[in-house]
């Protein structure tokens, strides 16, 4: 663990460089088209409407008893919004660092920069839209007060997401194929979580494969959050917490071991 | 101001990236190892000037970057005061669709300059750059004279306190190169300490107090300048020189070498130059080259003739020059033997290794009694720094 807290001491005494590289990925994601940023919100808000269009309106789906929700739309949208941030925060952080792979052998920098910078970009581009999401869901509830747990849960969100992509950087700076792998696991990985049907509609014995997802209790909350204006189970934030520490443990050791290569594999 | 101590860097090769990516998870040893840097160490004060050779491979560049902390030691530690700043590759950081001034912000934050500081900083930059109005467009639109003028003034916009040059001093053209070096040396002229790369030895012998010369990862020599790059260009040579070319018999003049009549008796008995220290090669010291040749003629008292040559090692003739030539006399020792005493004086020789060679002939100069070929040998260190194999008597001007 000492590893890790060592190269996160040194990333806070460049949080203005780690700013200012944030600020600079906005831009370049759309930089030199019209719309500019807008277009990162293109696809998440076609998403939105069209499965508010198609399931709730078209179709009038509704689902079984035990749900959170009635209309499945409504129950598609509050997952769909926070997995679409973490697959685009995830897929990019994966490969930053092979991206930076020039920059990085020309300056003195840490590594750790890129994912991290990346992670923040996506935040920054997705996070308007999360509470965009959670202001959306308020009035169903009256504004319950247990909506005030959305920040401490995106939170944390934002944590695993950050600790993951660093993770898998660096392995996808030893083999390439990571970043394949991970694009694979991100497009399944959907089906693998409560976005689309509710975990009571899983079978009970495959419900641990689920839980192995890191946004499984994400997910989870906001749902409950948001669908049913209730504070989210403790299994929720202990299974994000345990994520948090295994994560964080499985890194430590990959940045001990690869600290003195990894510039060279870029 | 930087201090380098048993820097090493070992480059580990992998069979394949699937054995990079289980070394990731297992303690065992799955790597080749190359190190392409071993126990170097160095020290350099304030104002110094330290010049890098060495061959391609030899690991200069693995050296420069791993003072620039660009990739991290095997072993060893770095240790500097003050700003780094190297011109390694110059227009690295620049992002294609930002413009000028935005890479400008943003490069420079990258080397720890601040907002503020670049503003401060930018008019300078836009002036020395000459770039004008370019500077708002996007630098995908520079031609790479202009990118390498911009990066060179935003990394030379702050004076550092060690400076690293990695053979960039070709950058644009002439105009700019000038005004490089003279910020550069103005540089210099205020303190910073600075690590010159280049295979220009003008340029080296110019600019640096002292040198170091890497070897296959090794220090190979460290020291003045002149010493360490004329033994640099001595081993250069000699790898130059093939094997068909060093057993090519020397052209004596009036005599084949080895074709000689061996006179019962007849033999130079020593050879030696006068003021040299005790390395191997041994060094001149003073300016003048004094050669002694002793001969002895048992039996007779024939005059002979000494013919004494003057060669690069493992390079070209010289001179020669001999007894009969000049009507110079060999004198007679107490106990029968002949001695004769050349000297060059200022050795008009640029710096370099040199060998000596003595031929005993008979009082005609036609039968070779002995040779000792190539039996001397010498280092002469010349302060001159023009390039060029020796130094002609001159003047200018119309007398």
């Amino acid at each position: 663990m000492t590893a890790l807290f060592q190269e996160l001491a040194g990333l806070w005494r460049m949080r203005t460089l780690l700013r200012a590289l944030t600020w600079r990925e906005v831009h370049a994601r759309y930089q030199g088209s019209a719309a500019g940023v807008a277009w990162a919100y293109v696809q998440p808000l076609l998403t939105v409407a069209a499965y508010y269009l198609v399931f709730d309106v078209v179709f009038g789906m509704r689902l079984a008893q035990g749900a959170p929700t009635g209309r499945v739309g409504t129950y598609l949208i509050v997952g769909s919004l926070p997995w679409m941030a973490f697959c685009d925060a995830v897929g990019r952080g994966t490969s930053s660092m092979l991206d930076a792979g020039s920059l990085l052998q020309k300056n003195a920098l840490p590594p750790a920069l890129f994912p991290l910078r990346t992670v923040a970009a996506s935040a920054l581009v997705y996070g308007p839209l999360l509470l965009l999401l959670v202001l959306a869901y308020a009035p169903l509830h009256r504004f319950a007060p247990a909506l005030v747990a959305a920040v401490p849960l995106l939170a944390l969100m934002g944590l695993v997401t950050a600790l993951l992509a660093w993770l898998l950087a660096i392995m996808a700076a030893a083999l390439r194929d990571v970043v394949q792998a991970v694009g694979f696991v991100l497009a399944i990985g959907i089906f693998l979580s409560p976005v689309l049907f509710p975990m009571a509609l899983f079978p009970v014995a495959w419900r641990w494969v689920l839980w192995c997802n890191p946004m499984t209790p994400v997910i989870l909350g906001l749902q409950s959050l948001l669908l049913q204006g209730a504070w989210p189970a403790t299994a929720v934030w202990l299974a994000l917490l345990a994520w948090i520490a295994v994560l964080a443990c499985v890194l430590s050791l990959l940045v001990a071991r690869s600290r003195e290569q990894l510039v060279d594999w870029l | 101001m930087l201090r380098v101590a048993e820097l090493g860097k070992e480059y580990r090769l992998y069979a394949s990236p699937r054995e990079r990516f289980r070394a990731l998870f297992t303690r065992r040893a799955l790597h080749r190892s190359h190190w392409a840097l071993n126990g170097v160490s160095f020290e350099l004060r304030r104002g110094q000037c330290l010049g890098v050779i060495g061959d391609n491979g030899a690991g200069k560049s693995t050296l420069l970057k791993l003072l620039t902390g660009t990739i991290q030691p095997s072993t060893g530690s770095v240790w500097h005061a003050g700003r780094v700043t190297a011109i390694l590759e110059l227009g690295a950081g620049f992002h294609p669709e930002f413009s000028g001034r935005d890479n400008l912000y943003f490069g420079g934050s990258l080397i720890g300059i601040g907002h503020e500081e670049m503003a401060r900083l930018e008019p300078g930059i836009a002036e020395f750059s000459e770039l004008g109005e370019a500077l708002q467009r996007p630098v995908k639109t520079y031609s790479s004279g202009m990118t390498v003028r911009l990066a060179f003034a935003l990394v030379t916009a702050v004076q550092p306190d060690v400076l690293i040059i990695d053979e960039a001093l070709a950058v644009g053209d002439q105009h700019f190169q000038k005004k490089c070096v003279e910020r550069i040396m103005a540089f210099r002229e205020n303190g910073c300490t600075i690590l010159f790369c280049s295979h220009s030895f003008y340029h080296v012998r110019r600019l640096c107090d002292s040198t170091l010369w890497l070897r296959d990862g090794e220090l190979a020599m460290q020291g003045a300048t002149e010493q360490v790059v004329s033994a640099y260009e001595v081993y250069a040579r000699s790898r130059d020189v093939s094997a068909e070319a060093l057993e090519q018999p020397i052209e004596v003049p009036a005599a084949n070498a080895g074709a000689f009549t061996p006179r019962l008796g007849a033999r130079i008995v020593a050879m030696s130059i006068d003021e040299t220290d005790d390395a191997d090669p041994p060094l001149l010291l003073g300016g003048n080259l004094r050669v002694r040749v002793t001969a002895r003629l048992e039996g007779s008292d024939e005059v002979p003739q000494v013919l004494v040559m003057l060669e690069q090692f493992q390079g070209h003739g010289i001179a020669t020059d001999s007894t009969r030539a000049d009507g110079a006399r060999p004198q007679r020792l107490p106990n029968g033997d002949w001695q004769v005493v050349l000297t060059y004086p200022d050795l008009p020789l640029h710096s370099g290794e040199y060998v000596l060679s003595a031929y005993l002939f008979d009082a005609a100069g036609v039968v070779v009694y002995d040779e000792w070929y190539q039996h001397a040998r010498f280092r002469y260190v010349n302060p001159q720094l023009t390039p060029g194999l020796v130094r002609l008597p001159h003047y200018w001007g119309e007398r």
